[in-house]
């Protein structure tokens, strides 16, 4: 069988399953069970339950979610020029370093509206 | 020779996407879409693409389902059922047809013409350092101009996103 | 390509015994896969009561086992048999399905992380975007387990832990190009290799710093624990986790931290490398260990950071000390250091 390195991810992977899900069929079967309408509330320190739980708390912070996602995919570009960078001339690191301040006024701005909660 | 793994992974990706359509809770649809994303990025990696599938997992499963996640929980009031079902109209109908006949077309023309035996043409991998050399080289400007878009969109987006209240005649804010 | 090959039924013993005894297998299984974090993150548990009650000048588990040793069986027995609670509001396929997706991403990093030379169950040539890209997935669980819970505390705390580690991702990653510029790969393996003569924690002490907090962010650990503020939020957005489906993300968070310090111990503390006759796995999980005790210390010792300035200094202060830190790389290898971490 050729078992190269993704194959072996794959085989680990399945070897943390088959021993998670049986601990928790296990713990399943062996508890008690049974509904009891106090205990099946949801926890709030004793009290009876006020108000519904999803509600638009912390949209104030979007903007950084979606800076997020723009510095991932630019990780990603910054991951390939670090791989070359011994190898690439001085004046072309220049222009990926340019790619990194043109980034900055977006997350100057994202930051800016993250902190103006009458935006949200 | 069957490709097990290749089966297995577009049966992950099929079965997630059509599970991500047709459950009725949303978030469960965002759930199948992730999985049919993970998928996609088992798919690179049976290309060995092993970077891309990475960031792939990073960018799309990561940020872009989290997103999406972020969006449903917050946005809608409502838990529970959302997607009403309705019955598809007829135009619905014609256009599910029309597609099924092109699929159909399509399937029917790539078996009359595939040749005996298929071999894959020899991949010329890139390796991951001649990538950045040349995104760094070549393709230095489209990569600044690729920047400047990004940081468009993300200003785009935050701009559509936020909601100018009213200030309140005292210039107290809600 | 992949391709598994099915064997003749007739075989299937002599590959059951041809597998059993391979090396491949005791790496999966044993060492430095399986157990080796199954049992490390139990041991984990017992070390982070332990350093945390010397810190607050008290002794912590005593009874179970010499020195309470035996604390984290006890504790996980204890859990087996508890009643998992299912609140009449919250969705508890989805709960035990992220409990058991949190042990999975935990132990996922394994197969990567070098042990010992040619100690590694699979030494990817991507192996730390690998690493990262694990990680990148915790939010998306703990917010699918703050929201499925469908009770205020831990959907908040499923938010405030989604947006920190996003938050702290960014620079987690952007600390790390300076390796990666400085050896030119991905390899783990190759990266503990180029620090034969120096360790990388002296080069990239920045880099160091931006990476030690990302991953204290990362971990939800003090002075980073706003999603777990036992003051604030009971357990975060685990409180309606229960019984064993607690057990798991317990388990998955204190894996997460070796997972974690092996990690820093990888990329700054050279990985294997020490002197003497001492084997170099025991260098790994010795440094390993140590690198765990300092944050665990660091969580008896701090406070916590409110919410907002959390996310606001990752998203600037730290982020910018991850971008000054490559231009210090790049000082570095342009002064012509190169060859104190060539391989």
């Amino acid at each position: 069988m050729v078992l190269d390195v993704w194959s072996l991810v794959a085989i680990f992977e399945i070897l943390v399953f088959l021993v998670a899900f049986p601990l928790l069929l296990f713990g399943w079967l062996m508890g008690e069970k049974g509904r009891d309408p106090i205990r099946d509330a949801p926890f709030e320190s004793g009290q009876t339950r006020l108000g519904e739980a999803r509600q638009r708390y912390m949209m104030q912070y979007y903007p950084y979610l979606i800076m997020f996602i723009a510095f991932d995919v630019v990780a990603m570009f910054l991951f390939t020029w670090g791989l070359a960078f011994l190898t690439v001339s001085l004046t072309q690191n220049y222009l990926f370093l340019i790619f990194i301040v043109v980034l900055i006024a977006p997350l100057a701005y994202a930051l800016y509206l993250s902190g103006k909660r009458e935006f949200w | 020779m069957v490709d097990i793994a290749f089966l297995a992974i577009s049966g992950l990706i099929i079965v997630s996407a059509i599970f991500a359509l047709e459950v009725k809770e949303l978030i469960y649809g965002a759930v199948g879409l992730a999985f049919s994303l993970i998928g996609v990025a088992g798919l690179f990696i049976l290309l060995g693409a092993d970077y891309v599938a990475m960031f792939q997992i990073s960018v799309y499963v990561g940020a872009v389902v989290v997103l999406i996640l972020f969006t449903i929980m917050l946005v809608r009031r409502e838990s529970g059922k959302i997607v009403e079902q309705e019955e598809p109209s007829r135009l619905g109908r014609g256009g599910a047809l029309v597609a099924g006949l092109v699929a159909l077309a399509m399937a029917g023309a790539v078996i009359m013409l595939m040749p005996g035996s298929v071999e894959a043409p020899a991949l010329y991998q890139v390796t991951l350092r001649e990538l950045g050399r040349s995104l760094a080289s070549s393709y230095a400007v489209p990569l600044v101009i690729l920047g400047l878009l990004i940081g468009a969109t993300v200003v785009g987006g935050l701009t559509l996103v936020k909601v100018e209240r009213e200030e309140k005649s005292d210039g107290a804010t809600q | 390509m992949t391709s598994l090959i099915l064997p003749a039924p007739q075989e299937i013993v002599n590959l059951a015994v041809r597998i059993i005894t391979s090396r491949t297998f005791f790496e999966v299984v044993f060492f430095p896969g399986f157990l080796n974090v199954m049992l490390s993150a139990a041991f984990l548990t017992w070390l982070e009561r332990k350093v945390l009650a010397r810190v607050q000048l008290r002794i912590g588990p005593l009874y179970a086992g010499p020195s309470g040793i035996l604390q984290p069986i006890a504790d996980g027995v204890k859990l087996m048999f508890k009643q998992m609670i299912f609140p009449e509001l919250a969705d508890m396929k989805l709960l035990m399905l992220c409990a058991l997706g949190l042990m999975l991403l935990a132990f996922a990093p394994a197969v990567a992380i070098p042990f010992g030379e040619g100690l590694v169950i699979a030494n990817m040539d991507v192996g730390l975007v690998y690493v990262f890209a694990v990680m990148s997935l915790f939010p998306s669980v703990i917010l699918l387990i703050g929201w499925g819970s469908n009770s205020k505390y831990p959907f908040l705390g499923g938010l405030r832990s989604l947006f920190q580690q996003v938050a702290y991702e960014v620079p987690m990653w952007l600390s790390v190009l300076g390796i990666v510029m400085m050896t030119g790969t991905l390899n783990l393996t190759k990266i503990v290799e180029a620090q034969q003569r120096l360790w990388f924690v002296i080069p990239q002490i920045l880099g160091f710093a931006v990476f030690f907090t990302a991953a204290l962010a990362e971990l939800e650990r003090t002075p980073f624990d706003l999603p777990e503020a036992e003051s604030e939020l009971v357990m975060g957005w685990m409180t309606e986790l229960t019984g064993p489906a607690f057990m798991l993300g317990f388990l998955a968070m204190y894996a997460k931290l070796y997972i974690m310090s092996a990690l820093i111990t990888t990329l700054f503390l050279g990985g294997w490398s020490g002197f003497g006759f001492v084997p170099q796995p025991v260098w790994f999980v010795l440094k390993t260990f140590i690198v765990a005790s300092v944050i665990i210390i660091i969580r008896g010792a701090f406070p916590r950071v409110r919410v907002d300035i959390l996310l606001r200094a990752g998203w600037t202060r730290l982020l910018l000390l991850a971008l000054a830190n490559i231009f210090v790389t790049v000082a570095l290898i342009i002064s012509g250091l190169g060859w104190v971490w060539r391989i």
